[in-house]
């Protein structure tokens, strides 16, 4: 049966098991938004592209399954860039579909033409210009594949108009077959042996700790890695995007590491005897100066992506391997232990740094989003957005499901939050979804309420205002000589009256006394936004300046 | 660990934009790429790229771990001097008059070259060989005076090597 390039696209994305693609339509991509009302795929309507791609990846790390998102060729495909490098950071699987210029066009600097492939080379997994409509299915396949197989990551497909719209007969039901190679460095006869002695450190150590990242969550090993803390009482830390591998109330967490990670967290690992990293990547927020990160442990590294390995810190055992697999395989090699004499020295340490004192280390900013958390249903998606906002949360939130905090941690991208909830709230309806943003963020896609409101999906947005960039002001006051320039957004913008003018029901309060305003936003049916007056002075503690040791931290325990 | 040349052979899917994919990763980890070869190998999907980068023993690893990410990339290998054929090709083109007609005639035989095309003024020769003997042959035809050098870039293979 003759179909066109764009029917066969969608019935590709359809075998693929799409149900939602967030989008912008443009001259160039018309001829898919010509077939999608045929398709049972939904498509959501955003007001710029850049949020299409971060409901995509809201939509994605939400479910765990691919999102899609789809611009227009030239500007339309640009705006997708800080999204696709967001999700890209973050190992977000998705895929990025394009319209571009006819082929007989390309390279001629048509209207609205652009490189788009050549513009996201460093930020996407792979890329393809499909050129035929008869290449469409197995392209599409195949860039599914790569997205979702090995680090997930996004994949771009670039589409001409011509092609998408030329008829194409299709012989029936042909199979396509897809390869992606599979790569390894290590060969798998090695990988026991690398196990077993990553085993033998587990067992043998005193001070062993491991250390979670965002790997876990993505190869879907959160429950037999707690099964695994469980088993060997090991004490874990985490990086920013491990956070919710494991329940944040388990006895062994210890927090997150890094510039503003816990102070526990830190210290713990500059004592350990041995570092178990699981799907880590040793960023430069997590390790601050490598030659001073754990100065005592014998470190192992099991991550599915070679190119992770070794990049930052040399590991004594690396091991490239599917981190789900590693766990089973390890668990039963591991001994069951109590490490009474471990886990009391961490206990003396947690009373020292005082057992509530993340709350005051956030200041009132910190107690409201426990509040917060308290007034939403049990099962709450939380997203923050990107400066002190994002510290307060996921610090401040305590993350019961793998997939029940979500925030930018690699890309660091502000005006991330507000689309990313859309996506979040469209592929988990039943959770709730808050959105913990700062004013600064919050007007970077502030015109995505107008998606919010037309589609009236029930997100709740805290928008926390102090007037300023909030962080950026705290490294202005700690580090260049409290010289406050250029963070001033002050308060002219009556964020209240905005909402509303979006048919957004809206409140403010302040963080101090929130008075009825949370359960306000909790009881309302749909959107609703509340706008949290909050000190600029309310910083971030401990905080580790730039150039330091992870145990070097402003506003910790001296000594 | 110290710098020199690594010449690193690169077996790539024969596609368009392969190519920048593959130098993206040398520009964007800082290295230069001091001279690149590519073509098809025996089978036409398939392209070999031989490369040459000055750098420490940290480049390899690192350079090889980010190609193999691209997924058409197949196999990257370090190709080192004591296990390979190297050879490289230049054309030299050199002005002439007439005591450097009979000079390059008469020494021409020296060495492993040919003359490609001889015009009054102007000649273009070709040398293959190791590095050492084309740059031997650049030194001793400097003083006659080199217009311009177009130079294929080493090419090496493993004595042993079994694929492409």
């Amino acid at each position: 049966m003759e179909k066109t390039g764009a029917e066969i696209l969608l019935q590709t994305l359809r075998e693929e098991g799409v149900d939602v693609i967030f989008g912008y339509p443009g001259a160039n991509s018309l001829p898919i938004h010509d077939k999608l009302e045929e398709s049972p795929i939904r498509h959501y309507l955003v007001r710029h592209e850049q949020a299409a791609a971060h409901a995509a990846d809201g939509y994605a790390r939400a479910t765990g399954r691919v999102g899609v998102c789809l611009g227009t060729s030239g500007p339309g495909a640009t705006n997708l860039v800080t999204g696709i490098a967001t999700a890209y950071m973050d190992s977000t699987p998705m895929i990025v579909l394009t319209g571009q210029v006819t082929t007989d066009l390309l390279g001629s600097d048509a209207f609205q033409e652009t490189d788009i492939i050549g513009i996201t080379m460093p930020i996407t997994k792979h890329s393809y210009l499909v050129s035929d409509p008869g290449e469409v299915k197995s392209t599409v396949k195949q860039a599914f594949e790569i997205a979702r197989s090995g680090r997930p990551g996004p994949v771009l497909i670039d589409l001409p108009r011509n092609v998408m719209a030329a008829k194409y007969e299709q012989s029936g039901n042909e199979d396509v077959t897809v390869s992606v190679p599979q790569k390894r460095h290590v060969e798998r006869k090695k990988d026991a042996e690398d196990l077993q002695r990553i085993a033998n450190y587990m067992n043998m150590s005193e001070r062993p700790v491991i250390l979670v990242g965002g790997g876990v969550k993505l190869a879907r090993a959160c429950d037999e890695l707690s099964g695994l803390i469980e088993k060997g009482s090991i004490p874990f830390v985490s990086t920013m995007m491990g956070i919710g591998s494991v329940r944040s109330s388990n006895g062994f967490n210890l927090g997150f590491i890094g510039t503003h990670g816990n102070e526990l967290a830190n210290r713990i690992v500059h004592d350990a005897d041995f570092i178990m990293t699981i799907g880590a990547r040793f960023s430069d927020r997590s390790t601050s100066i490598v030659k001073e990160f754990a100065p005592l442990a014998t470190i192992a590294q099991i991550d599915i992506d070679p190119s992770s390995i070794g990049k930052v810190i040399k590991a004594d055992i690396p091991l490239v391997c599917d981190i789900r697999e590693a766990i089973t395989k390890l668990t039963p090699l591991v001994e069951r232990k109590e490490r009474r004499e471990w886990l009391s020295r961490i206990e003396k340490e947690r009373n020292i740094l005082g057992k509530d004192r993340s709350m005051k280390e956030c200041g009132p900013a910190g107690a409201f989003i426990r509040d917060v958390q308290a007034a939403m249903p049990e099962e709450t998606t939380a997203i923050t957005d990107v400066g002190l906002n994002q510290i307060w949360t996921v610090r401040s939130w305590e993350t019961k499901t793998p997939r029940g905090m979500i925030t930018p941690g690699g890309l660091g991208t502000m005006g991330f939050s507000l689309p990313a909830a859309m996506g979040v709230k469209v592929g988990v309806p039943d959770r709730g979804v808050v959105v913990f943003s700062g004013d600064g963020g919050f007007f970077m896609n502030i015109q995505e309420l107008a998606t919010i409101s037309y589609y009236n999906l029930p997100v709740k947005v805290v928008v926390f205002n102090n007037g300023h960039l909030g962080m950026i002001r705290q490294i202005q006051d700690l580090f260049y000589g409290s010289r406050f320039n250029d963070i001033e957004l002050g308060n002219k913008v009556d964020i209240v009256a905005v909402a509303k003018g979006f048919g957004i029901d809206a409140d403010r309060i302040s963080v101090e006394d929130p008075g009825a305003g949370i359960e306000k936003m909790c009881a309302a049916a749909g959107p609703f936004l509340l706008e949290v007056i909050v000190n600029p002075d309310n910083y971030v503690y401990p905080i580790i300046p730039p150039g330091r040791s992870n145990i070097d931290m402003i506003g910790g325990r001296q000594g | 660990m110290g710098i020199r040349e690594r010449i690193i052979a690169i077996l790539v899917n024969n596609k368009p934009g392969v190519l920048s994919r593959v130098a993206g990763v040398f520009g964007r980890l800082g290295y230069n790429i001091e001279s690149l070869c590519v073509a098809e190998t025996i089978s036409p999907e398939i392209s070999r790229i031989t490369s040459i980068t000055n750098a420490d023993s940290d480049f390899i690893d690192k350079v090889k771990k980010q190609l193999t990410r691209l997924v058409d990339v197949l196999d990257v290998t370090e190709l080192f001097p004591g296990q390979s054929a190297q050879r490289e090709m230049i054309l030299i083109g050199i002005n002439l008059d007439q005591e450097g007609r009979a000079e390059i005639v008469r020494s021409i035989g020296m060495f492993d070259c040919k003359i490609i095309s001889m015009r009054n003024d102007y000649c273009i020769i070709q040398v293959a060989g190791s590095r050492e003997e084309v740059e031997t042959v650049i030194n001793f035809l400097k003083p006659l005076g080199i217009d311009k050098i177009a130079r294929t870039g080493v090419l090496a293979l493993r004595y042993k090597d079994s694929g492409f």
